[in-house]
């Protein structure tokens, strides 16, 4: 009960249908009782004027009075039978039997109507005087009146109980499709992904909750512009930085073409590799930055052994230096519908990080196959493999696994997972080897599309 | 050789100065367009090197009043912006080719001798990636071991194809493309057989197998 009342103070809806459903009750029900009441006093008035009508009609025609011998006539019943009798018959009465007449009504009875108990039955009476001075009975039983009446005050209940429920329906109906708009709308703002942000359609909303829709519109208005900012900034920066690593890159390759003793020699290595790892990193902040804005690009049929190829070309130097044996094991091509450069940028750096922790003289396997409207690409490496705990964190920017002295940027997986989000497409990370949990096995499912 | 540095920022416009100088080019260094454009009118050089991002004078315009003057001297942008936009539009505003920041010195002498060989209009004769050569007209090879080596003309035409670009990756069917012409029976294992016999009298490291995709020749170094 609790938990009803609960939600009957949250929701609108809910308390839009029962208050509206309680005022149909409540008024049903006070209407009701009312027609039923007035139905019965109607009914009783109505058979109250018969027997006035007939001790009339009595008079009027000056009838004389005759006490059938006989119990039975054809037609007659004894429940609703009107029985006409001189009041001073009622002594002449024989016995406490009611069906035969004359009853035993008392003869000290005044003119008008009244109700008695007579012969163990409830009967209404109408004692007249005639023109001729005489006094008559008029009288019937009320079982009988009382089940007509009854009978026609249920009648008039009935439009009550038969608008009742189709008003009840009609209405928690009717709220239902108010609020249909309402679900409509929070299921389309769900179905959202984080990077969009443009503002709710809220033409065809009801008055009452667009001033709601608008200031949320405002919100989103300005998350996009801080995170269009943040965006900027972070683009901007490692733009910045170019210059001066461009100057030390130079400058750093001029002295190593100089003569130069052995010892300098030796320590002008870690000095160059700092400077390229920092010019990676900026190179890989660049990317990131374009890969989470969200500007439109130009989507084509992509061969991905073309892209395999491409990406293999830019880094077998890499993999040579470790002995890797890197290579493509599908056979078939397939293509996808995506924009070139972006699923480029997301396998060069999946095949990057494959070569970055796969050990000398390992193995990375590249293979596409294509399962029904799904293009499935797998990038298989002998490396140590991602723990599934991290499997979430290691998409974060910045984000290193523990033990690993990999020099990288940090930012390879926040790029494939920007690209992903952004292409639709699927990120699945793996062991190649569950039972020894060996290998990391990379599975990115793109939608081929209209290919 | 003579060459016209324009560029504002004072350490890479040092270094640069300074590899070129190395390299045995005579080089200017100015530091904003209206210079550069100043210079160009009163000497002659032999290839500018342009970047974009200069005070009061856009790199862009530069390059748009040194072609409005009709002077044809081969010209290099090197930039930070890596746009799309702006790499066309420069290379449509009659720039030869395009270097984006930060790039190696190594790789800036590589342009400058390619940019000026186009414009030199010298037809390359010989086909070179640091490790082995080819001769397109005497059809010979030369490895760093040995010179001179005699190549069938199947060998040749699958030599040549992977040294037009080092470090591309060409499948069977590519280089079975440029082996046969059109019309001529495929023989099969005719590739792998002339990667063998190349092997043989090159060296085994020379051709590269990358497996599930082709062959290729390490990239010029």
């Amino acid at each position: 009960m609790d938990g009803f009342k609960k939600r009957l103070r949250d929701s609108v809806q809910l308390r839009l249908s029962v208050t509206l459903s309680l005022a149909i009750l409540i008024v049903a029900v006070l209407a009701g009782i009312f027609a039923f009441v007035s139905a019965l006093d109607e009914a009783h008035e109505m058979q109250d004027d018969t027997l006035r009508q007939v001790a009339v009609l009595f008079d009027r025609q000056q009838m004389s009075l005759r006490y059938p011998a006989s119990r039975e006539v054809d037609g007659d019943n004894e429940e609703s039978r009107v029985i006409v009798q001189y009041l001073a018959d009622g002594s002449k009465a024989i016995g406490n039997d009611d069906t035969l007449i004359p009853l035993p009504f008392p003869t000290t009875l005044a003119d008008g109507l009244s109700t008695l108990k007579v012969t163990g039955e409830d009967f209404r009476v109408l004692v007249r005087t005639t023109a001729r001075g005489e006094r008559i009975v008029v009288a019937q039983e009320t079982g009988v009146r009382n089940k007509e009446a009854r009978e026609s005050a249920w009648r008039s209940l009935l439009p009550f109980l038969i608008l009742f429920p189709v008003l009840l329906l009609a209405v928690s109906d009717l709220v239902r499709k108010l609020f249909r708009p309402i679900a409509a709308l929070s299921a389309d703002i769900d179905r959202r992904d984080e990077q969009a942000l443009h503002p709710i359609d809220e033409h065809h909303l009801p008055t009452e909750i667009r001033p709601f829709v608008v200031a949320i519109n405002r919100l989103l208005a300005r998350v996009a512009q801080s995170m269009e900012n943040q965006r900027r900034f972070v683009a901007d920066a490692a733009h910045e930085l170019r210059s001066p690593m461009t100057a030390l890159s130079l400058q750093a390759e001029r002295l190593a073409a100089t003569e130069m003793p052995a010892l300098a020699r030796e320590r002008l290595l870690p000095l160059s590799q700092g400077i390229e790892r920092g010019r990676n990193l900026i190179d890989q902040l660049l990317t990131l930055a374009a890969a989470q804005s969200s500007s439109n690009r130009p989507q084509t049929a992509v061969s991905v052994h073309d892209i395999y190829r491409r990406v293999l070309e830019d880094l077998l130097p890499l993999a040579e230096r470790k002995h890797i044996d890197i290579g493509v094991e599908s056979i078939e091509d397939v293509h996808v519908f995506i924009n070139e450069m972006d699923l480029l940028i997301l396998i060069r750096n999946l095949v990057d990080n494959a070569i970055r922790y796969t050990p000398h003289g390992g193995r990375i396997d590249l293979a596409v196959e294509r399962v029904q409207e799904t293009a499935i690409l797998l990038i298989k490496d002998s490396g140590p493999g991602i723990p599934s705990e991290e499997h979430t964190r290691v998409f974060d920017p910045f984000y290193r696994s523990l033990g690993t002295n990999e020099a990288g940027s940090g930012l390879g997986l926040s790029i494939v997972k920007a690209i992903a989000d952004r292409t639709g497409a699927e990120v699945r990370l793996g062991f190649c080897d569950p039972e020894r949990k060996r290998g990391l096995c990379v599975l990115v499912c793109l939608k081929t599309g209209q290919c | 050789m003579r060459i016209l540095l324009v560029e504002d920022d004072p350490m890479i416009g040092d270094a640069t100065q300074g590899a070129l100088n190395d390299a045995s080019y005579a080089t200017d260094w100015v530091k904003n367009g209206f210079t550069a454009l100043a210079t160009l009118d009163t000497q002659h050089y032999d290839l500018v090197l342009l970047d974009l991002g200069l005070p009061g004078m856009d790199g862009l315009d530069v390059l748009d009043s040194i072609r409005g003057r009709d002077n044809p001297v081969p010209l290099l942008i090197i930039t930070a912006r890596d746009d799309l936009g702006d790499r066309l539009r420069g290379l449509d505003g009659g720039a030869d080719d395009y270097l984006l920041k930060p790039f190696d010195m190594a790789e800036l002498l590589a342009r400058i001798r390619a940019v000026l060989r186009r414009k030199g209009g010298t037809a390359l004769s010989v086909l070179d990636n640091g490790v082995v050569s080819l001769d397109l007209i005497s059809k010979q090879a030369t490895t760093l071991e040995n010179r001179d080596i005699q190549l069938s003309s199947r060998e040749f035409a699958l030599l040549q194809a992977l040294m037009i670009r080092p470090g591309a990756i060409l499948s069977r069917s590519e280089l079975e493309d440029r082996i046969y012409g059109w019309g001529n029976e495929v023989e099969s294992n005719a590739v792998e057989f002339l990667i063998h016999s190349l092997r043989r009298k090159l060296g085994g490291h020379i051709i590269k197998n990358v497996r599930g995709m082709g062959w290729m020749v390490s990239k010029s170094v």
